[in-house]
């Protein structure tokens, strides 16, 4: 991690940190990180119970993934602001812990999923193909996201 | 006065001191309540972007309200059984806590704005299903709702910091 490496570096740029400094900022950033995470579930989800066969069935898949494309990135983009942000107020602490890790590992593996094997699902040229594997690939999917959810609840817990 | 005196019975039943002591039902509940949430804001927020001509424009309005429907309301059931569960853990810490009515009361407004949807604007959603952007009285109601869940977030995210 470049982040933690710096950060490591310079304990004595911790302090200035604003989110190290206030105990308000904390709660202020990870409600944004909520709200990123709340996009993501809801175009995944839709995106996954096409993918399923269980909504939306009229319309081709491609459409709905193009059409979703730009809230899950915009989901992606909150993720990866906030999250290494919450993640420099004690970066020390946060890689001992084994729900952290497990969070960044599901999430890798969530996005590689998603840019892989549910991006061939989604291609245009599939759209009038049966179901077939696309269907627990979004399980998969919906698997791996709850993961990193579930990892990351687990967190605060510890 | 007097509710304070329930939540103080309340905090004392064997029920409550479960909840309470126990290692597991909090952090399971609270991992139950907030995947509940997801889902369930998750839905509502893209339904409201749908209405705003934001997302998913080629699909009938009606679709993505009606299809998601059952799951989201199976995902608010979840959200009031948890989080009734959570209250009634600690009764005194939240009855006295403010952050917890403030989200109580957004939450009975977002469900106002919502009915005052379904049974206003909503019921013409024939005539505007297919069009990429809804009437003016349509929009207004979803920018509303998707202010109201972010100041949700932000306020059900503070229970634990006041």
């Amino acid at each position: 991690m470049f982040l933690a490496h710096i950060l490591q570096a310079h304990p004595e740029a911790l302090p200035l940190n604003p989110i190290a400094r206030w105990e308000w900022v904390f709660p202020i950033v990870e409600s944004i990180h909520i709200c990123g995470f709340t996009l993501l579930v809801g175009s995944i989800v839709i995106l996954d119970l096409r993918l399923l066969g269980i909504c939306l069935r009229s319309q081709p898949i491609s459409r709905i993934a193009k059409e979703l494309s730009p809230w899950i990135w915009t989901g992606i983009a909150l993720q990866l602001i906030t999250g290494p942000y919450l993640f420099s107020g004690d970066p020390r602490e946060y890689v001992q812990i084994a729900a952290f890790r497990n969070k960044m590992l599901f999430f890798a593996l969530a996005l590689i999923f998603h840019f892989t094997a549910i991006r061939v699902a989604t291609r245009p040229s599939a759209d009038s193909a049966p179901l077939g594997w696309r269907r627990p690939a979004a399980l998969v999917s919906l698997g791996l996201w709850f993961c990193v959810l579930l990892a990351g609840l687990w967190i605060g817990n510890l | 006065m007097s509710f304070m005196r329930f939540c103080e019975w309340l905090s004392q039943t064997q029920f409550s001191h479960h909840l309470r002591e126990a290692p597991y039902p909090f952090p399971v509940l609270i991992i139950i309540h907030i995947i509940a949430i997801a889902l369930f804001g998750g839905m509502v927020v893209m339904g409201n972007l749908r209405v705003l001509g934001r997302a998913l424009r080629s699909v009938p309005v009606s679709q993505v309200i009606g299809q998601f429907r059952p799951w989201k309301w199976t995902a608010f059931g979840i959200v009031l059984v948890s989080g009734t569960l959570l209250a009634a853990s600690d009764p005194m810490e939240y009855g006295s806590n403010i952050m917890f009515w403030i989200s109580n009361a957004l939450l009975l407004v977002a469900g106002a704005n919502a009915l005052i949807f379904r049974f206003g604007a909503y019921r013409s959603v024939a005539e505007w299903d297919n069009v990429a952007e809804a009437p003016p009285a349509a929009r207004r109601w979803a920018g509303v709702s998707l202010f109201l869940w972010i100041v949700l977030i932000f306020a059900g995210r503070a229970i634990a910091f006041f």
